[in-house]
């Protein structure tokens, strides 16, 4: 991974370079500040007052966090002609992944073709007049971390990361509470940190302390995704005539993000990245990753560049649909001004795909489910969809319908129920209560004859041929002592190609069973069994 | 000690050592009798006790009507469905008469588990107070003893519909008697079921009770009467 770090990014997004004391506020606290204040003594985090007494010609500023991502989009614009696989971690540090670029832009050596990639994206990022930090390591966390060495960064060799972050302080993980508790415990560097055994820390602390002890670890923060990739999650618009204002776009945006979120949401899932295509009229398209799941990151941590995360919430959230179309926006500011190319015309697409997707840890169940799912239920559904996938295990849920079989869905457990139920409507064609406690997953087909041996038909206009007097399933044949029936089904009569005219029967015969049978089409099934 | 043995049998996955120490306990343990996973009313006479141990296997044929009866009284306790895609779980709703019947929402099901469907059942009856199974062939011993023993351990009790050497109890549906349906009329509105106990955890061999499976109310009950319904009474 290769990570480009601008330092101070929120003050150079406001238009003040290094040279100029500057810094840049939110509710009178220092959030970022330049070099030369830096010199001077301001510090961030530090009050808007005691940062003036240190520095009495300080420039001062609102953050402007609209600010930092459409500049920074000039910025990964510079890396995107080196590589297409720019992730935007967050306005002021981008990455890229390593192995594949320094392999196409350098020669066999693997050291000297990262070096001259890293001096290469260094010069392509000075070039457009941003200062920049550039580094390479096995992980995210570390990249940055390396970006942000002295000398423009430095290159933690394929291995070297736990090596490499072990002299760092806590602090740097970015988790306050974390990093106030462990040197209390002694542990005072992220060596330390890691030298703990990971299942302590597990059994100690939560999910979130586990990330940053693999992050400390020289791990990534999410052990590898156990499932298989999955069906296409992407969400689209298109926009016809082509949208013109990018405000169209950015409002289908938010709109398609919370579609997306839903989806992802159904199967429990979330994102580490979220890819934004945009394709304009002339068929160009720019798309860029950025980091959904900031927590996975690594939080912001020392320097200029807080999270901008942070102003869409608490910053370790998942993108929120708000955000996801505010990257759009700063996608599309930079790009309706492409240098030496003629005007964007118009959009004609937008889509949005979810990057790298892992299981949801959080337990929406609680908030949805009409039963809560005790730890102890949760934990052994867990064990049974390690065994066999997520699908295996479910819950049945009420549902609209005539038959028994309709009347319930199942949904998987961990995933959203279906809406609200429109279980208790009139549903007419109902077959009355008890239910059959058997409901064949598929219908058993079953010949059904009058006394004359001729199969029993039924009208249109549901009119029995004749009395059913035996039915023969799987080659036994049975008499019939009672029977009833038709309750027929007009079912989605209003679409042709879902219509359907099924007609119901009850029908026990002379071994004591009940039978609900079903004709469609001149065939008999046994739909379901009283027994 | 009982606790003891048991780590160590959840070390070589093998029942024998907490079949002896259960063997050993039972006359004396606080435990034995106590905690017993409940049933409804109605099916108390043809269980012994008024309950279903944990641990115990419950052999039920010919009716998966009556293998969700025997999950209708557990009330806020959860229950898992393992290899029994037919079964309609809502049919069970209101077995229970006033007091319910086997909550949907507290089920777990699993269709299809395939070969690994004893590790299914083992994860299962920790969280689940019953699990019914209907294992695709009739479980190993060293498999049915690692589920007893892990079911009475967690306080679950298994229910099967399928073959079963060592089931305690075996309830089969020997006869039904439907109500309600004529001759091209009416509907279907409730059944007595001729139900007979068998198996060394049984009162006495070959006891017979007729139950509303379930009645025209939608309730299990006792049924008074025996023999053919009077058609004619509640047809209509």
């Amino acid at each position: 991974m290769l990570v480009v770090w601008c330092p101070d990014w929120p003050v150079t997004a406001v238009g003040l370079d290094a040279g100029t004391p500057a810094a840049v506020v939110a509710s009178a606290r220092v959030e970022a500040c330049s070099a030369a204040a830096r010199a001077a003594g301001v510090r961030r985090g530090q009050r808007l007052r005691d940062a003036q007494r240190h520095c009495p010609d300080l420039v001062i500023r609102d953050r402007d966090p609209d600010a930092e991502g459409r500049l920074f989009e000039t910025v990964a614009a510079a890396v995107s002609t080196i590589t297409p696989w720019v992730e935007v971690v967050r306005p002021g540090v981008c990455a890229i992944p390593v192995r594949g670029a320094a392999r196409y832009h350098g020669g066999a050596d693997r050291e000297t073709a990262e070096e001259s990639l890293r001096i290469h994206v260094q010069d392509t990022v000075v070039e457009r007049g941003f200062d920049c930090g550039v580094g390479v390591a096995d992980g995210l966390f570390a990249a940055e971390l390396a970006a942000r060495t002295a000398d423009g960064g430095m290159i933690v060799p394929p291995g070297g990361t736990a090596e490499f972050l072990a002299p760092y302080p806590v602090t740097v993980l970015g988790r306050p509470e974390l990093t106030d508790l462990l040197p209390r415990l002694g542990v005072h560097t992220l060596g330390a940190f890691a030298a703990l055994p990971a299942r302590h820390v597990a059994s100690r602390f939560g999910a979130d302390e586990v990330r940053a002890h693999r992050l400390a670890r020289g791990l990534d923060p999410r052990p590898p995704a156990p499932r298989p990739p999955h069906a296409d999650l992407s969400v689209a618009t298109e926009f016809d005539p082509p949208a013109a204002a990018a405000e169209q776009v950015v409002f289908a945006a938010k709109t398609l993000a919370e579609r997306l979120h839903e989806a992802l949401a159904a199967e429990a899932l979330t994102c580490v990245r979220i890819g934004v295509e945009v394709t304009d009229a002339h068929g160009r398209t720019q798309s860029r990753l950025w980091r959904h799941d900031a927590g996975a990151a690594g939080r912001s941590h020392g320097g200029g560049s807080a999270a901008a995360g942070r102003s869409h919430g608490d910053g370790s959230a998942a993108l929120s649909a708000l955000a996801v179309a505010e990257r759009v926006r700063w996608q599309l500011s930079a790009w309706e001004t492409p240098p030496g190319e003629e005007g964007v015309g118009g959009i004609v697409l937008l889509r949005l795909l979810p990057d790298q997707l892992v299981p949801d840890e959080g337990h929406q169940e609680a908030l949805w489910g009409r039963v809560t799912l005790s730890d102890r239920i949760m934990r052994a559904a867990a064990r049974v969809q390690a065994m066999l996938g997520h699908q295996a295990i479910t819950r049945p849920y009420p549902a609209g319908g005539r038959a028994p079989g309709e009347r319930v869905v199942r949904v998987p457990v961990g995933d959203l129920p279906p809406g609200p139920a429109v279980a208790e409507g009139r549903w007419p064609g109902r077959i009355p209560d008890p239910a059959p406690a058997v409901v064949h997953p598929d219908p058993l087909p079953v010949r059904v004859t009058g006394a004359d041996g001729a199969p029993v038909t039924v009208s249109a206009r549901c009119a029995v041929s004749a009395p059913p007097r035996q039915i023969e399933i799987d080659g036994r044949v049975l008499p019939v002592t009672a029977w009833a029936g038709p309750w027929p089904a007009r079912e989605r009569w209003w679409d042709p190609a879902r219509f359907r005219r099924r007609a119901r029967f009850q029908v026990v015969t002379a071994d004591g069973g009940a039978r609900l049978l079903v004709v469609e089409g001149g065939r008999w099934y046994v739909e379901a069994d009283y027994a | 000690m009982a606790i003891d043995l048991l780590s160590v049998e959840w070390m070589f996955d093998d029942g024998r050592v907490s079949e002896l120490s259960s063997q050993v306990t039972e006359g004396f343990s606080p435990l034995a009798g106590m905690d017993l996973v409940p049933v409804l009313p109605a099916l108390r006479p043809v269980i012994p006790g008024g309950g279903l141990r944990p641990g115990t296997v419950t052999g039920v044929d010919g009716s998966t009507t009556l293998a969700l009866a025997l999950a209708a009284g557990l009330g806020d306790r959860w229950c898992a469905v393992v290899g029994l895609p037919e079964a309609y779980v809502p049919a069970a709703a209101a077995f229970g008469g006033a007091d319910g019947g086997l909550d949907p929402m507290r089920v777990l099901l699993v269709d299809d588990p395939g070969r690994r469907w004893a590790d299914v059942v083992a994860a299962l009856t920790d969280g689940c107070a019953m699990v019914i199974v209907r294992p695709p062939e009739e479980p190993p011993a060293p498999v049915a003893r690692r589920l007893t023993t892990l079911a009475r351990r967690n306080g679950c009790a298994l229910v099967t519909t399928g073959p079963w050497a060592g089931a305690a109890l075996r309830l089969r549906v020997e006869a039904n008697h439907w109500t309600g349906l004529g001759d091209g009329t009416g509907h279907l509105r409730g059944r007595r079921a001729l139900v007979t106990v068998s198996g060394r955890g049984a009162a006495g061999p070959g006891r017979r009770v007729w139950l509303w499976l379930p009645g025209p109310d939608g309730a299990v009950t006792v049924a008074e009467h025996e023999g053919p319904a009077r058609l004619e009474a509640i047809a209509g």
